[in-house]
């Protein structure tokens, strides 16, 4: 004994081969070094004739407290004589126990194997399923066991890969029962990496059977995943599902651990041998009973839509309010009128004192009457219009592809002024201090100042390249911002003079968005930017699949637009952080109009989507005949857009 | 420095500019009401009297650092560092800065070699891919990385560098790019950043720790998790595996606003209301800096204190 304790006396030092305790048991080797101490390999010298291997557990008591020692040892010795009456296969029998100064001994049955942590990690491939398993049944079937004793349940609180030994059997032992935790002090200094399988509520020092049930469902989850929960935020396994790393695992088997892995215990199952029942089933099991799991399928294919039979009613007819409705089955919406005109409508509405104005393709600017959809009157350019139209000081002013800009009287429909440009004018005019701003595809920026029968240029700004950006005006800052066909993004002041240019790779074809210090716009480089408005240099970027010809809206905090990977993006606007995105199956080229915490915006697939501003998703969808590139414009609860299918239509809100 | 007014008059103790670091300090005047601080779950905001007495007449950031090894460790393991730079010339280019505070762990020194390698691999990226051409007036074009890229590329190598030098080692980092008046956030650990502004103080990283998770679940309450014996435990820290997620934050800074670095040591021991308080009442960010680690130290200096005060121009 003295030699013994003195080899004991030296801190952290572990027992040399050679060395005897308790006159009976010679240490052979370590097998292995936990957080509380070693695990020995010991010869028992009581059979002097045979070779009887035991497995010695030390557990060092660190308690510097008296009170604390001494129940330490207590507890100890109180679970070590339960684990002694244990009879189960799948239990390593305990054949004795003993402590002496700051160590406490447990002597068990020494197993050969292997731990699962072990076997997982000698290879890189996943483990058979079926094995995985048939582990599980054989660890409910040991839990169930020990739920069960009595007088009163014991909880293994230690569940986990390196605690589970397949031994040379093929059958699983549980080696390391919860007694160590006895030991376990809280640590000073930071500390990285967690336990990893137990549940949440074992941290509030709560350890029910349910715990185990867990730790078995993380267990299974490490296995099947290869995923190990120790690298992993605590309690994450819903954000890892199974099938997504492993494909061969069946739904059945997927919902057994999914349900035991549940926060709530209650949710999980009651008791080992159910979950033992469930995982036996899951090998027949063919269909799972866990709908809530699976995904709604795709939207169907733009194709698939049936057209409409006939044009829709020109009549106002009203409609039921739009539900939220699942993502398949979107609630489709009647129009309250619908107007023809005679080419494609690309142009974004206007709508000023009860009137609609809109561009088409057919050459004509149209003026619509709000509430019905009749004509109120239009005025004929001599190319077709693509610009959208913008109203100031008893004008609307609009852009043709027949090189000019008109001003022409918003109450009959009258021309009062053009200027020509060398280049068909797509952009929209910003009307701001007293100034228009428009762009064309002769390369200049032009600011003009209206009169009532003519319009005086103050100046333009030339650029080498066509201008089918509009311009957005900022007016505390006095700047003035476009893109261009070559891709430089331009910032210039009143007087014309450029404050700074930031290159894109492709051409901007998107009208800039200008909030609280910051410039957003997207490129054809498949990029939306958000610049510094002031000084031109980058805040965020964020990449899409597709060029983003679609403008940016600006709707609390967020950023939305489209872009021709099909998708429409809500994306934090200080950080540009993708909030969520949509895929309407066709490209977006249309820009977002927002209202209600709602977002319109037209899909190529010939969609008119209103989507949750917060979760992006579908409230109501239209369905009109003709790609939408046109931009809604929301007005008194009606939402306006021009399709290619030559219509205007009006939609309730 | 008289850079601060103070808008009421306090006893002389008080208004010693530099109070003898020997002499515990500890500050009786009172206070208006604060109102109890709401737990972690819900959003991180509270009522403060807006910091009237932090007065900066300059359009210059301010800063201030302190960083102590407490009472019961035997060496600092915590790192931080600050780069301003607050120029003055053609263009009026905008004021940019760099912060950091990392908590290093790992015996043997590992644990301040480990922050000391991420301070200054976040650091040398940081110069050389932001404030280095920003200074040169930077070219405007979409070949250039944002702050948020450069930042998350300058953790992914303190990453690759803390596996490579210490690979026993690891670290919390919590960074903070400031240019113009928006804070771009880095963040991996339990370190912290809170921005006073406008009667607040609030949060704006989020602990990556198991009773911070706890308390996400519900499963904790405020009080459980601050005295929880595995408080200490963090699931995600640089230097700990090949795959490293960065949190990522953009925030508004308003004008003469206050961005607080700390380490654990800091906040573990002194608590939110406590530190509200020391802000309210400093009148220069190193003062506060170095009041709060004397109080921490006070407390008992469990662990190191690392503390970076920033404050914007008016």
């Amino acid at each position: 004994m003295s030699e013994n304790e003195g080899a004991l006396s030296v801190p952290d030092g572990s027992l040399q081969p050679g060395q005897v305790l308790q006159n009976r048991y010679r240490i052979l080797g370590i097998i292995g070094i936990g957080g509380m101490g070693a695990v020995y390999q010991a010869r028992d010298m009581h059979f002097q004739n045979v070779h009887k291997l035991t497995a010695v557990k030390e557990m060092i008591n660190m308690a510097q407290d008296q009170q604390l020692r001494e129940q330490t040892i207590a507890n100890f010795e109180r679970e070590a004589e339960i684990l002694a009456t244990l009879n189960h296969p799948a239990i390593p029998q305990v054949y004795d126990y003993f402590s002496f100064g700051d160590r406490a001994y447990l002597v068990m049955e020494y197993i050969q194997g292997k731990d699962l942590e072990a076997i997982l990690n000698s290879t890189d491939n996943f483990l058979p399923v079926e094995q995985i398993r048939q582990w599980g049944i054989e660890i409910c079937d040991v839990l169930s066991y020990l739920h069960n004793h009595e007088p009163s349940p014991i909880v293994f609180r230690d569940m986990k890969p390196s605690n589970v030994m397949v031994d040379h059997h093929r059958r699983v032992r549980l080696i390391d029962f919860g007694i160590a935790k006895t030991f376990q002090l809280g640590q000073p200094g930071t500390m990285i990496g967690t336990e990893g399988y137990s549940p949440p509520e074992q941290y509030k020092g709560i350890a029910s059977p349910a715990a185990d049930l867990y730790a078995l469902g993380a267990t299974m989850h490490h296995l099947l995943t290869r995923r190990d929960p120790r690298l992993e935020p605590p309690f994450s396994f819903d954000q890892r599902p199974i099938q997504q790393y492993n494909p061969d695992v069946n739904d059945a088997l997927v919902a057994v651990v999914n349900r035991s892995l549940s926060y709530d215990p209650k949710d999980r199952y009651g008791s080992a041998e159910a979950m033992k029942q469930s995982l036996e089933a899951t090998i027949t099991a063919v269909a799972p009973a866990a709908p809530h799991q699976q995904q709604p399928a795709p939207a169907p294919p733009p194709s698939n839509m049936p057209a409409p039979a006939a044009p829709p009613p020109a009549a106002a007819s009203v409609s039921a309010p739009p539900q939220p409705v699942p993502a398949v089955q979107y609630e489709s919406m009647q129009p309250i009128w619908s107007f023809k005109v005679e080419d494609a409508v690309r142009s974004t509405p206007l709508v000023y004192n009860g009137v609609v104005y809109v561009g088409s393709y057919d050459n004509n600017l149209w003026a619509l009457d709000a509430q019905e959809g009749g004509l109120v009157w239009k005025f004929a350019t001599e190319g077709g219009i693509g610009s959208s139209p913008v109203y100031g000081g008893g004008s609307i002013f609009i852009g043709s592809s027949d090189y000019r800009l008109y001003a022409v009287n918003v109450r009959d429909g009258k021309r009062r002024w053009t200027f020509k440009t060398d280049g068909k004018v797509f952009t929209t005019p910003a009307l701001e201090l007293g100034l228009i701003f428009f762009g064309s595809d002769d390369g200049k920026l032009y600011a003009l100042k209206p009169g009532q029968t003519s319009a005086r240029e103050m100046w333009h700004f030339t650029t080498m390249d066509p201008i089918r950006s509009s311009p957005a005006v900022d007016k505390e800052s006095e700047s003035i911002y476009f893109g261009s066909d070559a891709g430089d993004f331009l910032c210039v002041d009143l007087s014309g003079e450029m404050r700074w240019r930031f290159q894109t790779r492709r051409s901007i074809i998107s009208t800039p968005l200008v909030h609280e210090g910051m410039v957003y716009f997207g490129s054809n480089d498949w990029y939306v930017y958000a610049l510094d408005a002031q000084q031109g240099y980058s805040v965020w970027r964020q990449r899409t699949r597709g060029p983003v010809v679609s403008s940016p809206v600006y709707y609390k905090g967020r950023v939305y637009f489209g872009s021709a990977d099909q998708s429409v993006y809500a994306v934090d606007a200080l950080s540009g952080r993708e909030v969520w995105k949509f895929d309407t199956g066709s490209q977006v080229t249309s820009s977002p109009a927002v209202g209600h915490d709602s977002i319109y915006i037209g899909a190529v697939d010939g969609g008119l989507y209103c989507l949750h501003a917060d979760t992006g998703d579908v409230m109501w969808r239209f369905q009109s005949r003709g790609p939408i590139l046109s931009s809604p414009q929301i007005a008194d609860n009606v939402v306006y857009v021009g399709s290619d299918d030559q219509h205007v239509y009006a939609l309730p809100i | 420095m008289d850079l601060f007014r103070r808008l009421f008059q306090k006893s002389n103790e008080d208004n010693q500019d530099k109070p003898d670091t020997d002499e515990r300090l500890v500050k009786t005047t009172e206070l208006p009401d604060l109102p109890e601080a709401i737990p972690p779950e819900s959003p991180q905001t509270r009522p403060l009297t807006p910091p009237e007495t932090f007065r900066n007449p300059s359009r210059q950031i301010h800063y201030g650092i302190a960083s102590d090894i407490g009472r019961e460790r035997t060496n600092n393991q915590d790192g931080a560092l600050t780069i301003v730079t607050n120029p003055e010339m053609l263009g009026n280019p905008p004021s940019i800065a760099l912060f950091i505070v990392a908590d290093g762990m790992g015996g043997h020194h590992d644990g301040e070699r480990a922050s000391a390698v991420t301070v200054q691999t976040i650091a040398k990226q940081v110069f050389n891919e932001i404030i280095l051409p920003q200074m040169e007036g930077p070219e405007l074009n979409a070949d250039q990385k944002t702050i948020p890229e450069v930042l998350s590329d300058s953790f992914e190598a303190a990453n690759r560098a803390v596996q490579i030098a210490v690979p026993d080692g690891g670290t919390t980092a919590t960074c903070v790019v400031v240019r113009g008046n928006l804070a771009y956030v880095a963040h991996v650990g339990d370190s912290r950043a809170y921005l006073i502004a406008d009667g607040n103080m609030e949060l704006i990283t989020r602990d990556h720790s198991l009773v911070r998770r706890l308390q996400e679940l519900g499963q904790l309450t405020a009080e459980e998790a601050a005295v929880h014996p595995q408080r200490n435990v963090l699931y995600r820290a640089i230097g700990q595996g090949d795959s490293l997620e960065v949190d990522a934050a953009t925030r508004r800074l308003p004008p003469s606003s206050l961005l607080l670095l700390c380490s654990d040591g800091l906040w573990g021991v002194l608590g939110d209301d406590r530190m509200a308080e020391i802000l309210m009442d400093a009148t220069d960010p190193q003062d506060a800096c170095d009041q709060m680690v004397r109080e921490a130290n006070e407390q008992g200096g469990p662990d190191n204190i690392t503390v970076l005060l920033v404050q914007m121009p008016d």
